[in-house]
């Protein structure tokens, strides 16, 4: 199903501001849509409001081309996985999952059937008649997913789902997650404030700051093309290094002095107008390469290294006291103390205007 | 060979410090005189109730024979029978109207924001702390208001509504403490699942509910065993009394003493209540919130 947000707005009641304001959203049939952002940004608040759990303040909420503002969670033919799960902790597992088709009167076998089938697909056969307190915590999980997946929904909803797994568990289930909607292709909308998850999940990724959508787009367009600041700053670990500085005579200058770049063509040509201008200028810790070029070369001062096996975080000191990130391949030799020379990839450097944070050039 | 255990332990603690030792000593010696104090006039009571010598006074250190005269006499020259239905019927229907009212009013302030909610919270505490024994003239005139009009409203149908009603603002306090415990997302959950208001209080929240909510039956079943004062107040009829004004009457009444048979019935009062006790049990143990959302 396609899920269409026009301008939603939300304002609590006794709140003074919104909390959410001018979302707009278009979601694709089939798609796995992943809403980002740190805590309290208003993630939950625009899921519940998908979901008809909290009421819409302004804007217009619609599915496939009907407007839902005012049409209860029961008849939004959509299921939600909560963060702390919410089984019901009087039922067995069974009728946790067999719940909502029985408030719809579905006969006994057809219940039963559908039951099973999600628990086969879940791996949770064997718990069935258990109650949710007596299983794990990743099983309880399944069980939340199995609630929702027995319904045969249109969207699946999950707010946080994976937060309470151990890191392995969550791995898995990433991938499960993701094996599983490819299976009953059902629109999803998945919140969460891990970026790894974000990155691996999903097919559209919306990133939310302060009850504002700061970009939406693919994985790829996230990493690779943020479009201000706040995006450059949150999407990728370890974080992209941003200096601030201004364009001198077409090269940058970061604003203490160790950092001289001289731009590629078509980044200069962008940055024209902003001659004498503060911007900042951001690069991935992995686009910085080892050795001298002619241009654009700066020496850093290894300080702490993060060995990670496949790679290693150089965490470095630039000569005017600012810090460095750098990866370099995990068998790379490096000491702590040592000063090396560094130059830039010059086609992955990010610039953005330091007044408005938007990116410059594409 | 497993080394003996030097010391005194208790539980998982430290073993016992001589000074510890003599505290426990006394403690138990403080248990063990409470309990007599408390066993001894009880169990001069059950053994009078079936002590044949007994007559209308209870006298001690009477010889003890073995007879059931007094039982006889209670449910055969008194209206012993009768307190007990009247009893019974408004201990239940007490414990029913107050489950119901409590049920509503718990939810409601629990889970949702409405005007006045605070206040309205507020009032009905303080009312509570009013005596219902003052409100006594107010009963009678709301009484005879009533049953003007609608004259199967009796006296007893009254007390019921005293009961119930004296209950509803401690009782709504304990069980919206109890719901405000269970995860507002099992709520969102059952609405999800297609629950109606109603459903998810009866479905999810009253299950789960269900430790509290027979401690609040359990005590008003009790409350009307117990009451003496305004039942014996508002109830005049010998016919129509609950038990703790009607076996009274075996005591201060010179014309209908009968000190063992009010013993005896004092006795007899306690098995529906044990009863009770035992049924509930099990909804008794609490716990059932446990494993509902991760901890
Ligand atoms: N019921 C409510 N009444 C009033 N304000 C609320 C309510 N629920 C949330 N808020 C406010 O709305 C803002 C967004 O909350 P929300 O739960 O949507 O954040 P979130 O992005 O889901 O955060 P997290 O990642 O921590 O779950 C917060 O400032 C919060 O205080
Ligand atoms: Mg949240």
């Amino acid at each position: 199903m396609q899920v269409e947000l026009k301008d939603i707005g939300k304002k609590y009641e006794g709140r003074e501001n919104f909390t959410l304001r001018h979302i707009d959203l278009l979601i694709e049939e089939q798609s796995f849509c992943v809403i980002l952002g740190p805590s309290g940004c208003g993630k939950s608040t625009l899921l519940r409001m998908i979901a008809g759990l909290n009421s819409i303040t302004e804007g217009e909420l619609i599915f496939n081309g009907k407007l839902m503002n005012k049409v209860p969670p029961k008849d939004r033919d959509i299921a939600m996985v909560f963060q702390s799960y919410a089984l019901y902790p009087h039922m067995s597992v069974y009728d946790n999952m067999a719940f909502s088709l029985s408030l719809r009167k579905e006969p006994k076998e057809v219940i039963r059937e559908r039951v099973l089938e999600a628990a086969e697909i879940l791996q949770i056969t064997e718990y069935l008649y258990n109650k949710p307190s007596d299983i794990s915590g990743g099983q309880r999980q399944r069980v939340a997913l199995g609630r929702a997946m027995v319904r045969k929904p249109r969207v699946f909803l999950m707010d946080e789902p994976l937060s309470n797994l151990d890191a392995k568990l969550r791995e898995h289930m990433r991938v499960e997650l993701v094996r599983l909607h490819k299976n009953l292709e059902t629109t999803t909308i998945y919140v969460t404030h891990d970026q790894t998850e974000a990155m691996t999940m999903a097919d559209m990724i919306v990133l939310m700051n302060d009850g504002k959508i700061m970009q939406q787009g693919t994985p790829e367009e996230f990493y690779h093309h943020p479009e201000n600041l706040f995006v450059a700053g949150f999407i990728g670990s370890p974080t992209m290094n941003i200096y601030p500085g201004a364009i001198k005579d077409g090269a940058f200058h970061s604003s203490g002095g160790a950092l001289v770049v001289e731009p590629s063509e078509k980044d200069a040509q962008a940055l024209a107008p902003y001659e004498g201008k503060e911007v900042h200028m951001g690069i991935r810790s992995e686009r910085i390469l080892s050795g001298v070029e002619e241009k654009n070369t700066f020496q850093a001062e290894v300080d702490v290294i993060e060995m990670l096996g496949k790679e290693k975080l150089l965490n470095c000191k630039l000569q005017d006291g600012s810090d460095i990130v750098i990866s370099v391949p995990g068998y790379f030799e490096y000491a702590v103390d040592e000063v090396h020379n560094f130059h830039f990839d010059l086609d992955a450097l990010h610039f953005f205007d330091s007044e408005t944070t938007e990116r410059i050039g594409s | 060979m497993k080394k003996k255990k030097e010391g005194l332990y208790l539980s998982d603690r430290p073993p016992l410090s001589p000074l510890g030792k003599v505290l426990l000593v006394l403690s138990y010696v403080v248990l063990a005189i409470w309990s007599i104090v408390i066993l001894w006039p009880l169990s001069q009571m059950v053994i009078s109730s079936v002590n044949g010598t007994q007559t209308k006074n209870i006298t001690m250190g009477r010889r003890f024979a073995f007879s059931l005269k007094h039982f006889e006499y209670l449910f055969n020259e008194t209206n012993f029978l009768l307190w007990v239905r009247n009893t019974l019927f408004i201990a239940v229907a007490t414990a029913l109207l107050t489950l119901v009212i409590v049920s509503f009013t718990g939810f409601a302030y629990s889970r949702y924001r409405f005007k006045g909610r605070r206040m309205s919270l507020l009032a009905i505490m303080l009312i509570q702390t009013i005596p219902t024994f003052a409100g006594i003239t107010a009963f009678y005139t709301m009484h005879s208001i009533i049953s003007g009009f609608a004259p199967f409203f009796t006296r007893q149908l009254l007390l019921i509504f005293i009961y119930a009603g004296g209950g509803i603002a401690s009782n709504t306090f304990i069980l919206k403490g109890y719901i405000d415990s269970v995860s507002t997302e099992l709520d969102d959950a059952a609405r999800i699942d297609g629950c109606s208001n109603m459903q998810v209080y009866r479905l999810i929240i009253m299950p789960i509910a269900r430790p509290m909510l027979s401690i609040i039956a359990l005590w008003s079943f009790i409350g009307p065993f117990m009451d003496y004062m305004l039942a014996a107040i508002l109830l005049t009829n010998n016919e129509s009394l609950t038990l703790a004004p009607g076996l009274f009457t075996l005591i201060n009444d010179t014309r209908t003493m009968n000190q063992p048979a009010f013993a005896a019935g004092g006795l007899l009062t306690a098995i529906p209540i044990i009863i009770l006790f035992i049924a509930l049990q099990n909804q008794l143990v609490s716990g059932l919130a446990q494993g509902s959302v991760k901890g």
